[in-house]
């Protein structure tokens, strides 16, 4: 069918705000990529064409920058939450999901109210506390504050996917002879993979982002990349072309993780299984 | 194969809701049992908890010979099918069948084997490589049956499998279960709402009212002889026409009179009403043995009752003709050929051999025939029924 002229217009308007919003949001990524291949000499002109240098990706590794064990860090702390809370949540969730036992609204509600505490709030508390046990500075500690607000989230959005799946396919797998883990095994998990992949990657970009937990409680050895990325902050002034460098190295991953898994965000929950 | 025996069964939830109280049911070998009632009655629960996927609160439950109030469900050799299919959806319909056959250990060659014999059987041999999305709600259904009857259970439990179909594919598969259930020969408890699929489908059926069984019994001899209120209007459709009335007695006659017409009792049913010793009943006559009475014969003598046409609703054959007389309403169903008109006024004979009085506290049918009579007269009653509507 035909547009009306005013039809029309207000097709293009909404272009227009589309475009808008979109030039908003990508321009400090566009200046980011395009700083990170500058020269120092460059960085601060508003240059589109230069001649492009991979210079920086080199010296942020090098002294006195030395972002390598910093990415191992991040990786290694990123990983693990990952690794801890993802099973943690989804046997959690389920439990949440399935049975009824006594006080499950307050635990459930327990759960989540460390999401309401602000870190800020909670951070020389936690300084203290890891002081005491002897974890500053150790990506253990990081790895624990981590899983205090993935952990949370990932059994609420898990938990969503399971209640979304109609127990009577559950219900099938008892009477064709599974057990209660084999049905978590063989059919909920296979089923709810998607909420599972997303939590996961949520979870691992929030932990990869984290800055405050990492700031106050690593010094040397567990310092990890967000953290690093003040160091560029120096008393010569700010590097902002290693700064861009050092925030794409940043973003490359969460880009790459995105993308991959991009079909598991889009795919269907149930695929037909009950009408 | 094997029978099923529930002993007092009670379920009782945590909250103290009592779903199911004392239940009491007999189901032989190889039968086909339908329990039937409307939403809320417990039907769901009670093949849960055959299935063992719900727990008896109290009571025992036999599975042949066997108790299994404490047996897990998969040991219990049933098969299930659910109302929504529930096939896993990550599964291609070969690993959908043959799932219950690998969680069983079952030997890979076996396993092929079974699975094949199964999908032949239903018919859908080129399906086994899709996945459940790709199928239509028949075929869905027909793999759901599928998953059922590989395993080679003692007992099949059917969870209203054909509500979620089309009219018409419904239909279908109701002549398609019944040969199934021909065919293997097992036990099959089949739970529905819809009184049409109990009535067509059950070699016995089950009425069931909150929780607690009201009749067991043959199809027909359900529809002619209910034992109350409640199985009488649930079974039959449209359903049984209910009109207070009181028994008045007049030169050693009794008579039902509902304010809006008087009619004599038959002598047999006369007699278990002074038996009964009731003055006040509910009138139960079904729409179809409401008559409109035919002027020319003379012979015609039965007493008749004046009542006006509201509605007509025609459906070919016959029409449902909603009527009131005073102002009691009732619903009659007459043969198409009469030219009837809404808002005319027509003279209507009852077949008082086959009305129902029933009480008005408890409900309880109060002029019934023995059980036993019921089995033996229900096909007199059908033949003398088909007969009648012939020279209608």
């Amino acid at each position: 069918m035909a547009m009306t002229r005013d039809e029309k217009f207000w097709e293009g308007m909404r272009w227009a705000g589309f475009g808008a919003t979109f030039l908003f949001m990508a321009f400090p990524i566009f200046w980011m990529i395009l700083t990170s291949f500058k020269v120092a000499r460059d960085a601060y002109s508003t240059k589109v064409f230069f001649s492009p240098t991979l210079n920086n990706f080199i010296s942020i590794f090098q002294d006195p920058y030395n972002f390598g064990p910093l990415l191992f860090n991040s990786v290694v702390v990123s990983f693990s939450t990952v690794a801890v809370a993802i099973p943690a949540a989804t046997c959690a969730a389920y439990a949440f999901s399935r049975y009824q036992f006594k006080g499950k609204n307050a635990l459930m509600v327990s759960v989540l109210s460390s999401q309401f505490v602000p870190p800020v709030v909670v951070v020389l508390p936690f300084f203290i506390l890891f002081k005491n046990l002897h974890l500053l500075d150790t990506r253990l500690a990081l790895v624990i504050l981590n899983l205090s607000f993935v952990l949370p989230f990932a059994v609420w959005m898990i938990k969503g996917f399971i209640d979304a799946l109609p127990p009577d396919i559950e219900s099938a797998a008892v009477v064709d002879g599974c057990n209660r883990f084999q049905v978590l095994r063989h059919i909920t998990l296979p089923l709810i993979m998607p909420g599972v992949v997303t939590s996961a990657v949520f979870g691992f970009i929030q932990s990869w982002n984290e800055f405050l937990f990492a700031l106050i409680l690593t010094n040397q050895k567990a310092v990890t990349l967000t953290v690093g990325l003040m160091g560029l902050h120096t008393d010569k002034g700010i590097l902002w072309e290693h700064m861009a460098a050092a925030s794409m190295l940043i973003m490359i991953p969460i880009f790459a993780i995105s993308f991959t898994i991009r079909e598991y965000f889009i795919s269907g929950l149930t695929m037909g299984a009950v009408k | 194969m094997a029978g099923i025996k529930m002993v007092d069964v009670k379920k009782q939830y945590p909250n103290g809701f009592v779903a199911i109280e004392n239940m009491n049911l007999e189901i032989p070998d190889k039968e086909f049992v339908v329990l039937v009632g409307p939403s809320g009655c417990a039907k769901s629960t009670a093949l849960k908890m055959i299935a063992g996927l719900e727990e008896i609160s109290s009571g025992e439950m036999y599975i042949g010979d066997r108790l299994v109030n404490k047996v897990p469900p998969k040991d219990r050799e049933i098969a299930m099918v659910f109302q929504s299919y529930a096939l896993y959806p990550h599964m291609t319909i070969y690993d959908n069948i043959a799932f219950g056959l690998k969680m069983r250990k079952t030997p890979k060659e076996e396993i092929d084997k079974l699975v094949k014999e199964a999908s032949e059987i239903l018919g859908m041999s080129d399906l086994l490589d899709r996945k459940p999305r790709q199928l239509s709600g028949g075929q869905r259904q027909r793999v759901a049956l599928g998953r059922a009857i590989v395993r080679h259970p003692q007992v099949f439990l059917f969870d209203e499998p054909l509500s979620n179909l089309d009219a018409k594919l419904r239909v279908k598969m109701r002549t398609e279960l019944k040969k199934l259930h021909e065919r293997l020969h097992t036990t099959v408890v089949y739970v529905t709402h819809d009184q049409v699929e109990a009535m067509t489908m059950g070699s016995t059926i089950v009425v069931l009212k909150l929780g607690a069984i009201q009749q067991v019994g043959s199809p027909l001899s359900l529809y002619s002889f209910p034992s109350n209120r409640f199985v009488a209007g649930f079974i039959g459709s449209p359903s049984m026409n209910f009109l207070d009335c009181t028994i008045a007695e007049e030169n050693g006659n009794l008579f039902v009179d509902t304010g809006a017409f008087r009619l004599m009792l038959p002598e047999d049913k006369a007699a278990k009403v002074r038996d009964h010793g009731g003055k006040e009943f509910i009138f139960g006559i079904r729409p179809e043995d409401i008559r409109k009475r035919r002027e020319k014969k003379e012979s015609y003598s039965e007493e008749h009752i004046n009542a006006k046409i509201n509605v007509i609703e025609p459906l070919g054959k016959e029409m449902y003709v909603n009527l009131s007389a005073g102002n009691l309403e009732f619903m009659a169903i007459i043969n198409a050929r009469f030219p009837l008109k809404p808002h005319e006024e027509v003279e209507l004979t009852l077949n008082m051999d086959r009305m129902h009085l029933f009480e008005k506290e408890g409900e309880k049918e109060a002029v019934a025939h023995t059980a036993k009579n019921a089995t033996t007269l229900e096909g007199a009653r059908l033949m003398a029924d088909l007969d009648e509507s012939d020279d209608d």
